[in-house]
């Protein structure tokens, strides 16, 4: 039994970690909580709910994921020109992120509800068995997926920034944009890249997610809510602590749902959200940043 | 000259007069009185006999509101309300309307949202001075115009099932102007209940549903409720929020306790869940449903459909019924795959407020039309012919058809119990 919740908080665990990453990768960098990530799953869910529904012959789910990956990207790299650049030239203050982001995920909500209505959309089936049994435990066929995915993507950002030198470049933007920009980096190569990688994970979560749930308007800034407190308990800014923060929360709201129900649970995970900015606002990576909105 | 300025004056004079004592214009129109006969054209000074008789001048309109939820989180099912009452107002209108009158609708959004709820229902009362409000079929916005409906004497008639919108949970006081033309959620609950016990011969049950949704906490706790009054046994009751996305935990200890049957009364998008992950932790039982888990519920989840039993208002598809047509008129004017419930729901409302107006001597008196709605008997409408109990403003003789899904996932109704 209980080795089955830790089996089914794993895979929760590997949703928010997809959702918790794209978040904590502009904080990283920007140094704000950039709320429009989860209009972004929303847009991207519907982009590959179009794509994988109306196109004949019906596309290859691989690509459906590799399209709306793309979308998510250009999706991205759009809101940072319309609604980020001005204040990044401005140098406005941090607040003026904050406010934008949320405007953005509420403008992108409220689009997809003109065009679409607050309608449910189901993705085709994409596997034959919904689940697997092994031995005496069932695991969930997209679970297992989204569980490989999340991990492999995870491995090549780790690898683009440790070992490339775009990599190089972001990690010295995140640690102090001044001396960086004095060193020859251009900021703006590096703030665009960081957006694009953040659409890139939008796109994925937002097929991902679209599927083991259903595409609704509202999906993305839903599943927000565990990818914030995700990426505070891990230390804001801290992919590595963003990881393991969203496995964390997923096991932990699996075994305590199980155990104390579901009203409880809710008020566990923001008293561990809470508990870590009073006792390690750091978070569990140890990173802290300082500009937090 | 003087005599001059003399004439001018008493012109100037007589006009004020004759103007002081003119007929002024036309005020807001008064409530018409169609009984009352028209004067005969000769007792009209000679002056006046160019106009044309009051006998034939066409009588001003009657003005209904319609609120529903069009752009919120329950659009999909207000939009088609909308539709249902404006179509049988086109229809009634075609079949002369009130008495001769015409009828008009004013439809506005409430958003699912307490607060636009009553902001449509101000507008609909102090600038369009509607005579009377067809409702949602949400208990959320509906429960905001129960005071207010009796400060301004408004009837509203409408499907918000849950019955603290008709009486007051805590006296039992029916709420004078609230009128609910469909069996509330603890009826709806009990039919289920009673098909669960009676017909598929179920002991055990489970209930997994959001305890922050008023519809799925009032139709999942009457579910237990008669099911433990009759001899059933409730091994589980499990329950999710608003913020959560994932019910696999619940599911797997719903699936421990081994029922045979899981009742879920949520809205569409959490039932699915809820389904799949029940699916998913293994329980291959019966799942029983509100009237949510109606299409487009089988399109939805991801694992196969079956042993899925819900509640219908309507045999939709069924040419024998009395709103086959209506349903057909609105896929094709929708271009919709399947027929929807809420169609008939705004239907059903126009024309149990209109029996009532066609009753009143005068068509826009609250307190005349509130206490001919109290009388509604055999009334034939979509759902069969309703009664509505004076005690409770609610039906006492609808029952609720019980259907499931055929291998190609369409509804297949089986049968038709009273609670």
């Amino acid at each position: 039994m209980v080795l089955q919740l830790i089996i089914n908080g794993i895979s929760l665990g590997a949703v928010y970690t997809l959702i918790a990453v794209g978040f904590a990768i502009v904080f990283t960098i920007l140094r704000f909580s950039n709320f429009a990530h989860g209009g972004m799953i929303s847009a991207c869910a519907f982009i590959g709910y179009f794509f994988q529904r109306y196109v004949k012959p019906t596309p290859p789910f691989a690509l459906t994921v590799i399209f709306t990956a793309v979308c998510g990207i250009i999706l991205a790299l759009a809101i940072d020109f319309f609604a980020y650049q001005r204040i990044r030239i401005n140098k406005s203050p941090s607040i003026y992120y904050f406010l934008v982001s949320l405007t953005v995920a509420i403008l992108i909500e409220q689009i997809l509800i003109v065009f679409f209505g607050t309608n449910m959309y189901g993705y085709p089936a994409v596997f034959e068995t919904q689940t697997m049994q092994i031995g005496s435990f069932r695991i969930k066929t997209m679970n297992l997926v989204i569980l490989a995915v999340s991990l492999s993507l995870l491995f090549a950002l780790m690898i683009l920034l440790n070992k490339t030198k775009i990599g190089l470049a972001i990690r010295a933007v995140a640690i102090d944009p001044n001396t960086s920009r004095l060193m020859g980096i251009n900021s703006n190569v590096v703030i665009t890249t960081v957006f694009a990688i953040a659409g890139l994970l939008a796109g994925v979560s937002g097929v991902f997610i679209g599927m083991q749930y259903s595409v609704y308007p509202s999906l993305g800034p839903t599943m927000m809510l565990k990818g914030f407190i995700a990426s505070v308990v891990g230390g804001m800014g801290s992919l590595g602590g963003a990881i393991i923060a969203a496995l964390f929360l997923g096991l932990i709201e699996i075994i305590s749902t199980y155990f104390l129900g579901a009203t409880t649970t809710t008020i566990i995970m923001f008293a561990i959200m809470l508990g870590f900015l009073f006792i390690r606002p750091q978070g569990i990576s140890g990173k802290f940043a300082e500009d937090k909105v | 000259m003087k005599n001059i300025y003399k004439f001018v004056v008493v012109l100037i004079l007589m006009a004020l007069v004759v103007g002081c004592t003119a007929p002024a214009p036309a005020p807001e129109p008064e409530p018409a009185k169609t009984e009352e006969p028209a004067p005969p054209a000769e007792d009209k000074p000679t002056e006046e006999v160019t106009e044309a008789p009051a006998t034939e001048a066409p009588k001003e309109p009657i003005i209904i509101g319609s609120i529903q939820d069009l752009t919120g989180t329950a659009s999909e099912a207000g939009k088609a309300n909308a539709w249902g009452a404006e179509y049988a107002v086109k229809v009634i209108n075609e079949q002369g309307g009130i008495n001769g009158r015409m009828l008009e609708i004013i439809t506005l959004d409430c958003k699912n949202d307490l607060n636009e709820g009553i902001n449509a229902y101000r507008k609909l009362v102090d600038e369009e001075k509607v005579s009377a409000i067809i409702g949602p079929p949400l208990s959320n916005p509906a429960s905001g115009w129960v005071d207010l409906s009796e400060e301004d004497e408004m009837p509203i008639v409408g499907h918000f099932m849950d019955e603290v919108v008709t009486t007051n949970p805590e006296t039992g006081e029916v709420y004078p102007y609230m009128f609910l033309v469909e069996p509330g959620c603890a009826s709806q609950s009990d039919a289920m209940a009673k098909y669960a016990l009676e017909d598929l011969k179920l002991t055990k049950f489970a209930t997994l549903y959001n305890t922050g949704n008023a519809f799925a906490k009032a139709h999942a706790v009457p579910f237990m409720d008669y099911v433990r009054e009759h001899g059933g046994e409730v091994v589980a009751e499990e329950t999710f929020t608003w913020a959560d996305t994932d019910y696999s935990a619940q599911a797997l200890k719903i699936a421990n306790a081994a029922p045979e049957a899981v009742f879920l009364s949520d809205y569409v998008v959490q039932a699915t869940t809820a389904y799949d992950a029940l699916r998913d932790a293994g329980f291959e039982g019966v799942i029983l449903g509100a009237n949510t888990l109606s299409l487009p519920f089988a399109n939805l989840v991801k694992n196969p459909v079956h042993d899925v039993y819900f509640l219908q208002n309507y045999d939709m598809l069924n040419k024998d019924q009395p709103c086959y047509d209506l349903h057909q008129a609105y896929m094709e004017a929708q271009k919709s795959e399947y027929p929807k419930a809420n169609t008939a729901f705004g239907w059903d409302a126009v024309h149990v407020l209109v029996d009532a107006m066609k009753k009143a001597a005068d068509p826009t008196n609250g307190p005349e039309v509130r206490g001919l709605l109290e009388k509604t008997t055999e009334l034939p409408i979509c759902h069969g012919n309703i009664t509505i109990d004076p005690a409770t403003h609610r039906p006492n003789n609808l029952g609720m058809f019980i259907a499931d899904y055929d291998e190609n996932n369409q509804i297949r109704i089986l049968k038709y119990v009273l609670p």
